[in-house]
């Protein structure tokens, strides 16, 4: 290797180590990223601020049945929300009456036996969404929250 | 040998090179490049370069395209706006009347009889009164009868409407009251009246078992038991007559969004009655 062949490496080498060299005012720090899959709909909230009775009542069951049954057994749900998710819902849209009701019929159709649930459209996770709001028996509610089953709906 | 080589490659690099004389967006050349994306349906760039001439070509083919390339990228307001600037005697105003029809549909779908009277030229008028005719099956209850709405239309089409037309007259609805009280009478029948047979039968075994459960534990003086599973049977009986009625209203909320989408899906292959020009041959 000739000595100006030497140079000129030597001169690459030294140009870009001093151009592109870490500086002061831009130092590399350490990343800041979450890898924890986010979706609304898993998100279990247990704090106990209740704002009357029947709201005690409802996160007392709801946190026993997350906390007791939920976690433990694991995610076997196939819809979202979650059926214990769908009662909160459904009783913060409606009231503790019409929101029970609403809630054991999704309970029956959770325990569909033939497994038919071709009628709901898929999150892109794969589960079914079936929203309380089209349970109300509101009509712009299904106006505004009905979902042909061909239909993949974001997370 | 170098010598050659280095006139081979200088001659082309010095005298094919691209110089300051060739204006490449000269409103000519713009013009061409705009046409070229609206053939190619590039119309949100299309429309760009239009918008960027449009004051320097007096051109209603070019104004037509603006309103054109507007209304397909759904800025429907741009849109109706680009109608001032084509002038009445041009040929392309009654397309862009029809075509601010064709928007004001898209943008808020319901009749559009308001419009019925507008005069225009008799081949203008009979695609007027096919979009009109057709956008009142949008409303909630149709004014004309069979007849009136048919005749305007050509035998496929005709037959298309006339199905749309019985669609809207008798819709297969599912009654939410039928469905709630057959769920009274026997548990689940609602749902299976509605079509969704596995919900249905698994309504009625649930519920029966836990009846049979709540009796059987009443006779042998279970009661505490027995209490337990009348409860839970009766909710999931109150439950299922529930369900069966708001079953019904999503199968109906199902016949009205199929109506809907199949009657915008006839519209959109027939473009909304357009007039057809052919602007890229």
């Amino acid at each position: 290797m000739t000595k100006n062949n030497l140079i000129f490496f030597f001169l690459i080498i030294f140009i870009s180590t001093s151009a592109f060299c870490q500086l002061d005012n831009l130092k590399w720090k350490r990343a800041d990223l979450s890898y924890e899959k986010t979706n609304k709909f898993r998100q279990k909230d247990y704090s106990f601020e209740f704002e009357d009775a029947g709201d005690f009542v409802k996160k007392s069951i709801a946190y026993t049945y997350w906390f007791f049954i939920s976690d433990v057994d694991g995610d076997n749900c196939p819809f979202r929300p979650s059926c214990s998710s769908f009662l909160m819902q459904s009783v913060e849209e409606t009231n503790i009456v019409q929101g029970m009701l609403m809630f054991f019929d999704r309970f029956t159709r959770d325990m569909n036996l033939y497994k038919g649930h071709n009628q709901y459209p898929r999150l892109k996770s794969g589960y079914y969404y079936d929203p309380p709001a089209l349970y109300t028996l509101k009509k712009q509610n299904l106006n505004f929250y009905y979902l042909p089953a061909t239909e993949v709906v974001d997370e | 040998m170098k010598l050659t080589l280095i006139i081979v490659l200088f001659f082309p690099i010095t005298n094919l090179a691209q110089n300051g004389h060739f204006n490449f967006h000269s409103t000519e050349n713009k013009k061409m490049f705009a046409d070229y994306l609206f053939c190619e349906g590039d119309y949100l760039r299309a429309v760009e370069e239009y918008e960027s001439i449009r004051d320097l070509i007096r051109n209603d083919t070019i104004d037509f395209k603006i309103m054109y390339c507007y209304s397909e990228i759904g800025l429907f307001n741009e849109s109706n706006n680009s109608l001032k600037r084509i002038s009445s005697n041009s040929p392309f105003r009654w397309a862009g009347l029809h075509l601010r029809l064709k928007n004001k549909l898209i943008e808020n779908p319901k009749g559009l009889r308001v419009f019925h009277d507008m005069p225009s030229p008799p081949d203008m008028s009979e695609r007027r009164q096919k979009l009109i005719l057709t956008s009142n099956l949008f409303d909630e209850e149709i004014i004309y009868e069979k007849e009136d709405f048919l005749y305007v239309f050509e035998k496929g089409e005709g037959q298309t409407i006339s199905y749309f037309y019985d669609l809207k007259k008798n819709p297969p609805y599912k009654s939410p009251a039928l469905a709630g009280f057959f769920s009274a009478v026997i548990p689940g029948s609602g749902k299976m009246y509605v079509g969704e047979w596995g919900d249905g039968i698994t309504a009625l075994l649930v519920t029966g078992l836990l009846a049979f459960l709540a009796y059987d534990n009443f006779k042998a003086n279970h009661n505490t038991r027995a209490w337990i599973f009348t409860g839970l049977g009766s909710f999931f009986y109150a439950g299922n007559i529930y369900g069966s009625i708001a079953s019904a209203q999503i199968f109906n909320a199902r016949i009205d969004f199929e109506f809907r989408d199949g009657l915008n899906l006839f519209l959109q292959q027939k473009n909304y009655f357009m007039p057809e020009y052919d602007f890229c041959n």
